[in-house]
């Protein structure tokens, strides 16, 4: 009775008539949609889902044929695609009138934040599973600290708040982004964290997985869409606050104060207004400054792309430095230098 | 028998299951995750069926997640049949 089909993003007609299916239901075709598909009802367009990265976006039925079954035909192919090329723990956003159609097909809540947005999972992989592991780690540990951060790449700004951080609690958690949307790669990032800091004993690195600051936990925070940034950055610390910190025993939680980015500001800002009524302090530190600057990351990456590392050793550790000048960081240093990116 | 690779059966449609196999190493047995829609009323017969295709396979290390929309015993049997030829 309905056909599905994938459709060529490059075609114009057939992306013009899903975009009207997506209007008409109140959404917008995600960006970089690479897998779209379409479920037609002989000539008629009834229904479509894009899969990008891990997440499942852009599900919509026309209303007429609701509640025939639709959403599962779509769930069902964008799901078999994703496990065909490997992808086994997928994300859905929806709102929270949708979340049960979606329960329905397997998908479990993570997290919400009301009124807008309820993230669920689907797959091998679980909130419930990555939390068991934290707990593995937090058995034997004191209630304790801690400290997201991307390290893009490691500085001494980093090392300093960490060393405060550290000197301040019983036990820091330093948990690095994991999610490889940096120009650094996460392999890279966490390894010249753990360099950096191998000084401190009460200090445990964490990959932050696909639950802090990932593309599924807060995916504006990688393509910088402010108007989303608020919505997802609420997501992101319901997760943090329900689930992370319980799991290992967090009642203080650090950030740098950003002078520079406006999501990250945001995010800091939300941080402010949630975490204390979840009974975890938050304690936003000065960044340290050189020359009358706040030492960042994306000032370093700057002098990086304009060839001048000479000048940034005043910025970051001997570990950093060592590494940019390896053989190692000459494929990373190619890739700062052709990229427009600021991220 | 030894599952060799990813595979998968089956669909998220009503009255069908999707079955998601991956290998596991030797003697690490099989690890069976089950979320069904009547999960409480037949979770326990669901896993009796796919335990007992698993062994008449003799399948004795491998990790598999089912979904199930409330598929028939029949149709159990068939998808995970098939899950498991696609990764022998």
């Amino acid at each position: 009775m309905f056909d599905t089909r994938i459709i060529d993003t490059a075609s114009t007609k057939e992306m013009n008539c899903i975009k009207d299916l997506l209007n008409s239901q109140g959404l917008y075709l995600p960006a970089g949609a690479q897998y779209v598909i379409a479920v037609y009802n002989g000539s008629r367009l009834v229904g479509t889902g894009a899969l990008v990265g891990k997440i499942l976006q852009g599900i919509a039925v026309d209303s007429e044929f609701q509640g025939e079954g639709i959403s599962a035909i779509i769930v069902t192919d964008l799901v078999n695609k994703a496990l065909e090329i490997g992808r086994n723990h997928l994300f859905i956003f929806t709102k929270p009138k949708s979340s049960s159609l979606f329960q329905a097909l397997g998908f479990k809540p993570v997290a919400a934040s009301k009124p807008d947005v309820v993230l669920l999972e689907w797959g091998t992989q679980s909130i419930e599973k990555f939390k068991s592991g934290l707990r593995q780690i937090s058995r034997d540990k004191p209630e304790a600290s801690c400290i997201v951060v991307n390290c893009n790449p490691f500085s001494l700004g980093h090392k300093y708040i960490i060393e405060k951080a550290s000197y301040e609690s019983r036990w820091l958690y330093v948990i690095v982004v994991q999610e490889d949307k940096s120009l650094f790669p996460y392999e890279a990032r966490i390894k010249l964290v753990a360099k950096g800091i191998g000084h401190l004993e009460n200090v445990t690195v964490i990959p932050g997985g696909d639950y802090i600051i990932s593309a599924a936990t807060f995916p504006s925070y990688f393509t910088r869409e402010a108007d989303l940034a608020r919505v997802h950055a609420s997501l992101d610390i319901e997760v943090f606050t329900t689930h992370i910190a319980p799991a290992l025993k967090i009642n203080r939680r650090y950030v740098g104060e950003e002078p520079y980015c406006e999501v990250t500001n945001l995010y800091n800002m939300v941080m402010k207004n949630r975490l204390p009524k979840k009974g975890i302090q938050l304690i936003e530190v000065p960044r340290v400054e050189n020359n009358g600057r706040p030492i960042s990351a994306s000032f370093i990456r700057e002098k990086i792309k304009a060839g001048e590392i000479d000048h940034i050793t005043e910025l970051v550790p001997k570990s950093t430095l060592s590494y940019l000048k390896s053989s190692q960081a000459r494929e990373v240093i190619e890739r700062i230098v052709n990229s427009s990116s600021r991220h | 028998m030894k599952i060799l690779r990813q595979t998968r059966a089956g669909s998220l449609e009503s009255n069908d299951l999707m079955v998601v196999m991956k290998p596991l190493g030797d003697r690490e047995g099989i690890k069976l995750e089950i979320n069904s829609i009547v999960q409480n009323q037949y979770g326990d017969r669901i896993r009796e069926v796919v335990t007992e295709v698993l062994k008449r396979n003799g399948i004795m290390d491998a990790y598999i997640m089912i979904q199930d929309r409330g598929a028939l015993d029949c149709t159990i049997k068939a998808r995970v049949e098939t899950a498991i030829k696609r990764g022998l």
